[in-house]
């Protein structure tokens, strides 16, 4: 498949690397050729300097034979224009990223496809979106829908003293319990647990369930006592922050602490009754205390200063609140946030780009891998007649070890999968493994 | 520090790769009834080694960095050369070690310097094994492996431009495995095209497929010792000028020029300044040639194209003996060596880009004299060079001249005469393989001490990774962690 990809920022690098790997033929644009040759050097792709919203340059990359135009420079209109030259021009498919709301409510999705831009993405609102689901359910740490409707949900817990399988191997869960333990996080390594692994105390436990299970899930973690959350602080009034604020429930009452005065002004015309706008640095801990962070339930740090979030919500640990998100930009630091016990990170290239990523998947049944999370790859395939995966049951195909599978989205419904399932063609089925390339090589002789 | 695990994978696949080299020139041999065995034994010991280095780095992490890359690029061609010398070794007709070794670093840098006085006597196995080594030196073992071998992913990029002789392939596809194989594809292509070509002239196939591997890779290694001389052909020659030109021609220009997009080699600045060059160059030797003899003017003219293209796009074929022309196309021709043809083709030298960004900076700074607060761009393509590339061409200009000079003095210590000193040092660091005094008989370098071998092949690995590399290797700091 042949993508090209307009403006070589944060998300438009990050899509490209992911992509790159998949063995995918990219060609990525910038008008700056100094953020390319780092690109150019790193990853196999075709990085060329100039306009993404010039003709002869889209001409000049090959765009009538692309499949897949996508824009995201920092400029909305730009990308909406660029988006439909290419789609002149004879791509197959465009996505632009954009910054206002008003164009992703669906009456406009019509309008937008006939002047030619396909999909339109807006990361500060799946951020927003990912912050505000993880403050709903406040006793998980990660969580990931799979399928159109979220048919599979994985759930990523910190394991405490009162998880009912602490210290059990885990041959003795019974298999017809409706979730399935995919992945174990322990001190920085990703194990693809088996029969005889235990759960131990601090691990972090992925599990794979649907969605009526949840409170079983809760339950059986022990966090049946984490309040829920009433009280929300967020630091830095950023786009996250006041598109946060907007799609919380009314009964949640959120306390925005920005620094500049004109953008509180700013905030208080996009903001509900529900939402304060304090003046001042959320560093300040006499502030904060001033503000009451004592009750506070839950704390979310968004200011475009990743080192600034990590170390308030360090404070904010500190200081006793349970759930606190970081927006960490810088990839680097993610997996030292993870390490430093900071409840979720957030990070809007990976999400806008993990978004992306699981539209390609939606319109084309070849394997995408869709996510990755601590160090372990996600991979959906799609179960064809004689896939040697169809051809026993699950226990007896003989699965390397480090591959485990979550379970399998049929017609429409999430299905658990243990030892006894068996595949059908046309299953949706949902892989974790660790191990990077060599392991999806291995998994690929399964559906072949 | 080291990824030593994916080095050692890839000297593995570099290896597999000569392997295959091998088989294909026992299958020459046997052809024509010889003795296979040096190519059987040896291959046999590649494959053996080749097994034996792979599987080190079959877990290893993919990750190169681009220490690792040099690293890569000047083990892979130390490694190459060290096996590639043992059917010359096996057969018998090398006798020792710093000789064979000079040969095949000679065919493998595509330099074509060769110390043998008899190569009409030579079994036709060995003739073959000298021009595969070029043809596939002509683009290097990393280019064949990236196309052939599919394991690199990600890392092919860093690899092919630590591979000097790489550094501007432009690319041709999104994935580094497709340009590399769309390369090998029309360099294939050209090859067969002059093998026709030359069939039509009534040369053997033999001679044809040796010639035409030794012409567009530039290297020079021919299968007679009077070289083109031998054939008495006007055609032939004038076949092979054509030839010689397209090897000194950036290979991705070439590939566009196929595709229809001609316009984009022809606008080209530097395959321009190439042109004009060897047109300035061939009317200067002409003239000479015309003022000592002007009985015969158009034998005049083809000896000075013919010289001047083979010096020029580093080839190093002869079809005279320029030795006893005037002193003025000596200097000629040994600046014609210095300069070198396109960047992004097979060809030795500073390579012409960099003579004409250098030119144009001169030129600016002269501007500058009258304009004291001018902004003077160098453009190229019309694109404009940023700073620093600017100052690397000249740093690279000045280091290249650096070790003209070092490897001079070194050649001189072994009281070697001057002119063949100057001359061997720059046809070895541009891969041209030929000097101007007396170095030898019949054209063969014989008359080099056993020192003076070892001092030339390290020369001609030099000048064929662009310096850098080599240089890098003695520098301290290359090896020190941090």
């Amino acid at each position: 498949m042949k993508i090209i990809i307009g403006g070589a920022g944060a998300v438009g690098t990050h899509l490209a690397e992911l992509l790159s790997r998949e063995n995918q033929d990219i060609v990525i644009i910038d008008d700056d050729n100094n953020r390319l040759d780092p690109i150019r050097s790193h990853y196999d792709l075709m990085a060329v300097t100039g306009s993404p919203s010039s003709i002869e340059m889209l001409n000049e990359v090959g765009v009538s034979k692309a499949d897949l135009f996508v824009a995201v420079t920092p400029d909305e209109n730009r990308n909406l224009m660029a988006c439909i030259l290419a789609s002149k021009l004879g791509v197959k498919k465009t996505l632009a990223r954009i910054d206002n709301y008003e164009y992703l409510e669906p009456e406009n999705a019509e309008f937008f496809k006939n002047l030619g831009v396909g999909s339109l993405i807006y990361p500060e609102m799946l951020a927003a979106n990912e912050i505000a689901s993880s403050i709903r359910m406040s006793w998980v740490r990660q969580w990931w829908k799979f399928g159109k409707n979220g048919e599979l949900i994985l759930i990523g817990a910190k394991i405490r003293e009162k998880c009912e399988l602490l210290n059990l191997p885990l041959r003795e869960i019974k298999a017809e319990d409706p979730y399935h333990i995919v992945a174990i996080r322990r001190d920085n390594e990703t194990i693809i647990p088996r029969g005889s692994d235990f759960v131990q105390l601090y691990d972090i436990v992925f599990f794979i369930t649907t969605p009526e299970y949840i409170p079983y899930v809760r339950k059986i973690a022990g966090k049946e006592d984490y309040k829920d959350v009433h009280k929300l602080m967020i630091m830095g009034g950023s786009r996250i922050a006041m598109r946060t604020a907007q799609i919380v429930p009314d009964n949640l009452s959120v306390k925005i602490i920005e620094q500049d005065p004109i953008r509180c002004e700013l905030l208080n015309q996009h903001v509900g009754k529900n939402t304060i706008i304090i003046n001042g640095d959320a560093r300040d801990i006499s502030l904060l205390k001033e503000e009451n962070i004592e009750d506070t339930d839950a704390f979310v740090a968004t200011t475009g200063n990743s080192e600034a979030n990590i170390l308030a919500c360090l404070n904010a640990k500190r200081l006793g609140i349970n759930k606190t998100v970081a927006e960490v930009e810088n990839l680097d630091y993610i997996s030292m946030a993870d390490s430093l016990d900071i409840g979720t990170i957030i990070n809007k290239k990976k999400i806008a780009a993990a978004h992306i990523y699981q539209m390609l998947l939606d319109e084309d049944v070849t394997n995408v891998r869709s996510l990755t999370f601590s160090n372990a790859d996600v991979v959906e395939y799609i179960a064809g007649e004689n896939d040697a995966i169809t051809k026993n049951v699950v226990k007896d195909l003989g699965l390397p070890v480090g591959v485990i599978i979550g379970g399998v989205i049929r017609e429409g419904k999430g299905i658990i999968v243990n030892g006894n399932t068996q595949i059908i063609p046309g299953d949706d089925v949902v892989l974790f493994c660790v191990g990077q390339g060599q392991m999806l090589k291995k998994i690929d002789k399964f559906f072949k | 520090m080291f990824n030593v695990r994916t080095i050692i994978k890839v000297m593995g696949m570099s290896l597999y790769i000569e392997f295959a080299m091998l088989l294909i020139a026992a299958g020459v041999s046997a052809i024509y009834g010889e003795n296979v065995n040096p190519f059987l034994t040896t291959s046999g010991i590649t494959f053996v080694l080749g097994s034996m280095l792979y599987p080190v780095g079959a877990d290893s992490e993919k990750r190169i960095t681009r220490r690792d890359g040099y690293v890569i690029a000047f083990l892979s061609w130390f490694f190459i050369s060290i096996v590639g010398m043992l059917p010359f070794l096996f057969s018998g007709v090398v006798k020792d070690v710093p000789s064979a070794f000079f040969e095949t670093v000679s065919g493998f840098t595509t330099t074509g310097a060769t110390l043998f006085t008899n190569i009409d006597k030579l079994p036709h196995g060995i003739l073959f094994w000298r021009s595969l080594t070029q043809w596939v030196g002509g683009l290097g073992f990393i280019c064949f492996m990236i196309a052939l071998l599919p394991v690199f992913g990600v890392n092919g990029m860093q690899l092919f431009s630590a591979e000097a002789a790489g550094t501007t392939y432009e690319k041709l596809h999104p994935r580094i495995s497709v340009t590399a194989k769309k390369i090998i594809c029309i360099y294939f292509a050209i090859t067969l095209l002059q093998v026709i070509f030359l069939c039509f002239g009534k040369m053997s196939l033999f001679d044809s497929v040796c010639t035409s591997m030794a012409t567009l890779s530039t290297g020079g290694f021919l299968p007679h010792q009077a070289k083109i001389a031998y054939y008495h052909s006007r055609y032939l020659e004038y076949i092979i000028v054509v030839f010689m030109i397209l090897g000194g021609t950036n290979i991705s220009l070439l590939f566009f020029a196929v595709n229809g997009k001609v316009k984009k080699l022809l606008r080209d600045s530097e395959f321009r300044w190439y042109i004009r060059t060897l047109i300035i160059f061939t009317i200067i030797v002409f003239a000479s040639l015309l003022m000592q003899d002007s009985s015969d003017v158009e034998k005049d003219f083809r000896y000075a194209l013919f010289q001047v293209s083979s010096f020029l796009s580093s080839t190093g074929f002869t079809n005279t003996n320029y030795l006893n022309w005037p002193l003025l196309t000596w200097g000629i021709l040994l600046i014609a060596m210095l300069c070198g043809a396109c960047s992004g083709s097979p060809s030795g030298g500073i390579k012409c880009i960099r003579f004409n960004v250098a030119y144009k900076i001169f030129h600016n700074e002269f501007l500058h004299i009258f304009h004291p607060n001018a902004v003077l761009p160098v453009r190229v393509n019309d694109r404009v060079l940023p700073e620093r590339m600017k100052t690397g061409i000249l740093y690279f200009i000045v280091l290249y001249i650096v070790v003209i000079c070092v490897g001079t003095l070194v050649l001189l210590t072994m009281n070697i005469g001057f002119t063949e000193s100057l001359s061997m040092v720059i046809s070895c660091i541009g891969n041209v393989g030929q000097a101007m005094g007396n170095v030898g008989q019949n054209g063969a370098w014989n008359n080099l001490p056993t020192a003076g071998k070892w001092v030339c092949s390290f020369l001609m690995l030099t000048g064929r990774l662009e310096i850098f590399p080599m240089i890098l290797m003695f520098i301290p700091a290359f090896w020190k962690k941090n």
